[in-house]
């Protein structure tokens, strides 16, 4: 492939698409998944492309209603389960945790290449059924629309989610017997990296969560085919049991998303400030908490839905309660940062993006978490926006940091410094560009998933659009640059960061073992030296 | 794994489990056919959970397992009684 | 004895594995529980449609398979090939048997008309949507397990295999235990099925 691959390293173990597909290396199939959900990324991308195009104008020309339907629906669908749910666990957990903890692999390597399958199958699944005929019911599948009403392709879409279901599940169940059975010895719980502690608590959500997922998905094509009623009022059944049972998984499904994320962001920021993490306990504790209590709080997605107002209630407490563990969490980052040597390289640049886009994401969050405003605010832009400052300014910002950290670590180049900072700048700006407006929308009343509007919200409109196209160039230009790195990037050594985990003590990119010899143990995780400043490359 | 074969409980402590769960089994067929004011359900439910409780214990050897299986056990009995118990706080309480 | 045995890495992940399964089915009992407290009438009456005799008995033949997965692990563990094999075809064949008398059950459902397809015989008594919603959860819910059990019994059988053909049996121990720790679940799930779909309302 290129010269800076010695023969021992992983991607030197053999150069065939038969030595790629039948790989049980967890590198390797870390790098299957990378390219996949790049390309499930792309197409979420360009559905979202077509949708902010038809937003433009008050009365869009560019696409009917249906279709209209259909593309928010592929949009979200396509990013939430084939990008956004294994995108951090599946690419950087899958290279790292093993490498972070000491270890030779996972600890059921063949299982990690069937996760693989399953996840390929089913999203093509999907996507064949997205695109030849498509699904108008949003990513919520809600009944009884999308049992009784829609005639969309539900169905054939909901049984390629259903596939990919058991690969989060196998992805999960491989991390947690990893982290507890493989760490090599002496690396005991506390000091174990906290991105090995978020992928940890993401794989709970991914064991237990995914499968309440799996039967609803179940119940809910039996209930289109055979016209079961669980879910029908007209029927005797209870539609509200349909939203309890979706978003017992999908709420904290989004905290699979954003766990990883905040366990990147950890690693980055104590790199990038040379401090050790402020609060490393509470850190970890507060991973499990905001893991644990994202269980208890998925009613808030029903405030209007004709849940009892008690229950309303206490979902609306409890969903309080997860912004404490989340504060923790920002509040322990900038104190990493406080009197730190920092430097703005390019992973620091997306974390630091990924703390202030977090912190609007939480922070709208609790307007939403309100019982009473809700009611105004619920299915308006707001909650649009809310969620993508969580989603894509949270966790994809996030996984572009850790992209752009372990780059020389996976591939053992170099990127341009100064085209990945400036990437990050216009990602940023883009992004803020493009939601921010539509906090206001929302505020103002536009209702979401609507492709037809009053002419005063076009103003925002545009200005949402205008944003869209510079995220767009923005998340084409690491796409370019980490593609020329491959070729031309100059060799990147065994820890070019100077950074602290045990994935920095083996070569880049590691040998197909992982560790050539024994790695050291620190004492303490992140045990930056005060004052030593990170090395320039 | 000689170990294993030391530790290894008798036949009988079996067959014993065994023969308590088809006991629980004649118990709450039986009991099921006699009015109890609305209390058949929950006598139901809490001889199923004993058998449950039972195969768990013995049967799935939990009563020698390491901390970390009991855990992963307990876990999935504690997210199911979320579930259930969250859920029914709004069917119960719907006006 | 008192020393805790380490479970082993497959064990573990079994264990693991299984957590996720009880949350799978979790969702059938905690729509069944929603549909019973909208329906406590129509659940009532259809339930006494349900076949109790062919059900308690398939409640005992299961627990028994159960006592022979475990009796099989202890074979296998002390390197007692024969036996091992026996037990485990012995586990395979009860639930062959259960399967066989669901089949008969079904069979006999299908002939009082009590699939809730076209001509459903409980259409027209009270609270019709109940009973409906209940059959339509019995035949989900005893569906769900079969095919698990059906996924146990092609398990059971290939290890059996592996087992008589073993020249220690007691390198396949780990696996006859792993192995029996998913019988005993589809056991256990077994175990409230029973008082749910066949008791609800016998006095």
């Amino acid at each position: 492939m290129n010269a800076a691959v010695s023969p021992m390293s992983y991607l030197g173990a053999g150069y065939s698409l038969r030595s790629w597909l039948t790989t049980q290396d967890h590198k390797r199939i870390a790098i299957l998944y990378a390219v996949s959900i790049t390309a499930f990324f792309f197409i979420g991308g360009a559905a979202a492309t077509l949708i902010r195009l038809e937003l433009l104008s008050p009365h869009g020309t560019l696409v009917t209603a249906e279709t209209y339907n259909k593309l928010f629906t592929a949009h979200g669908v396509i990013m939430v389960w084939f990008f956004l749910i294994p995108s951090i666990p599946a690419t950087l957990g899958n290279f790292l945790v093993p490498l972070m903890i000491g270890a030779h692999d996972l600890a059921f390597p063949r299982l990690n290449l069937l996760s693989w399958y399953l996840y390929m199958f089913g999203a093509l699944f999907t996507l064949a059924a997205l695109i030849a005929g498509g699904v108008d019911t949003g990513w919520t599948f809600y009944t009884p629309f999308s049992t009784m009403f829609s005639s969309s392709y539900v169905v054939a879409t909901v049984a390629g989610v259903f596939i990919v279901g058991f690969s989060s599940i196998l992805t999960g169940l491989n991390f947690i017997v990893t982290v507890h059975r493989l760490r090599t010895p002496g690396l005991g719980y506390f000091r174990l990296p906290l991105f090995v502690w978020a992928i940890y608590a993401t794989s709970l959500i991914l064991v237990l969560a995914t499968p309440v997922l799996a039967m609803t998905l179940v119940l809910l094509a039996a209930e289109r085919l055979f016209g079961i009623g669980i879910f029908d009022p007209a029927l005797g059944g209870d539609p509200l049991l349909f939203q309890h049972l979706f978003w017992f998984y999908s709420h904290p499904a989004v905290y699979i998303m954003i766990l990883p994320a905040m366990g990147v962001v950890s690693e980055v920021i104590t790199c990038f400030a040379r401090k050790p993490i402020f609060g490393y306990h509470m850190m970890a504790y507060a991973i499990v908490a905001i893991a644990s209590i994202g269980f208890l709080v998925w009613g808030h997605h029903m405030f209007v839905s004709g849940q009892s107002m008690y229950a309303g209630m206490t979902f609306s407490f409890l969903s309080y309660l997860v912004a404490i563990p989340s504060a923790i969490k920002v509040f322990n980052w900038t104190a990493t940062l406080y009197k730190g040597s920092i430097s703005f390289a390019a992973p620091m640049l997306y974390a630091l993006g990924f703390i202030l886009l977090f912190m609007l994401g939480g922070l709208t969050g609790l307007f939403l978490a309100a019982l009473a405003l809700d009611v105004h605010l619920t299915d308006t832009y707001f909650v649009v926006a809310h969620f993508h400052y969580i989603m894509v300014g949270g966790a994809v910002m996030a996984y572009f940091a850790g992209i752009h950290f372990w780059w020389p670590k996976i591939t053992g180049r170099m990127y341009s410094a100064r085209w990945a900072q400036f990437a990050a700048v216009v990602i940023f700006v883009g992004f803020n560009v493009t939601f921010f407006p539509q906090y206001l929308l929302g505020i103002e009343g536009m209702p979401r998933r609507y492709h037809d509007y009053p002419s005063e919200f076009q103003v925002l409109h545009v200005f949402s659009s205008a944003g869209a196209a510079i995220l767009a160039l923005g998340y084409l230009l690491p796409f370019v640059y980490l593609a020329w790195s491959l070729r031309f990037g100059p060799p990147a050594g065994a820890n070019p960061w100077n950074a602290r985990g045990l994935e920095w003590q083996t070569p880049s990119p590691p040998p197909e073992d992982n560790f050539p010899s024994k790695p050291d143990i620190p004492t303490r995780p992140y045990d930056y030296a005060a004052g030593a400043a990170a090395a320039s490359t | 794994m000689s170990e294993r074969v030391h530790s290894s409980p008798p036949v009988g402590s079996y067959v014993t489990v065994w023969a308590l769960l088809i006991l629980l089994l004649a118990l709450t067929l039986g009991s099921s056919f006699i009015a109890l004011h609305g209390l058949n359900f929950a006598v139901n439910l809490a001889i199923a959970c004993a058998k449950a409780a039972l195969v768990a214990v013995f049967f799935m050897r939990l009563r020698r397992s390491d901390a970390l299986t009991r855990l992963a056990a307990a876990a999935a009995v504690l997210w199911i009684l979320i579930l259930v118990s969250l859920g029914l706080a709004d069917v119960l309480t719907r006006v | 004895m008192s020393v805790p045995h380490r479970s082993s890495v497959g064990e573990f992940g079994m264990w693991v594995f299984l957590a996720s399964e009880m949350l799978f089915f979790s969702v059938l009992f905690f729509g069944y529980l929603v549909t019973r407290l909208h329906h406590p009438l129509g659940f009532a009456s259809a339930s006494r449609h349900t076949d109790v005799v062919i059900g308690s008995v398939n409640t005992a033949v299961l627990l028994t398979s159960s006592l022979m997965m475990a009796l099989a692990g202890r074979s296998a563990a002390a390197g007692a090939r024969r036996s091992a094999a026996g037990l485990l075809a012995a586990t395979a064949g009860f639930g062959l048997i259960f399967l066989a008398l669901k089949g008969l059950e079904y069979a006999h459902d299908a002939q009082h008309q009590l699939v809730p397809w076209r001509d459903f015989s409980l259409a027209f008594e009270p609270d019709a949507g109940g009973t409906r919603l209940f059959f339509w959860l019995y035949f989900i819910m005893t569906g769900a397990h079969a095919l698990h059990l059906l996924i146990g019994i092609t398990l059971v059988l290939t290890l059996m295999v592996v087992v008589a053909r073993a020249r220690h049996a007691i390198r396949h121990a780990e696996t006859v235990e792993i192995i029996g720790l998913y019988w005993h679940l589809v056991d256990v799930v077994w175990i409230f099925l029973y008082p749910l779909l066949y008791l609800v309302s016998r006095t």
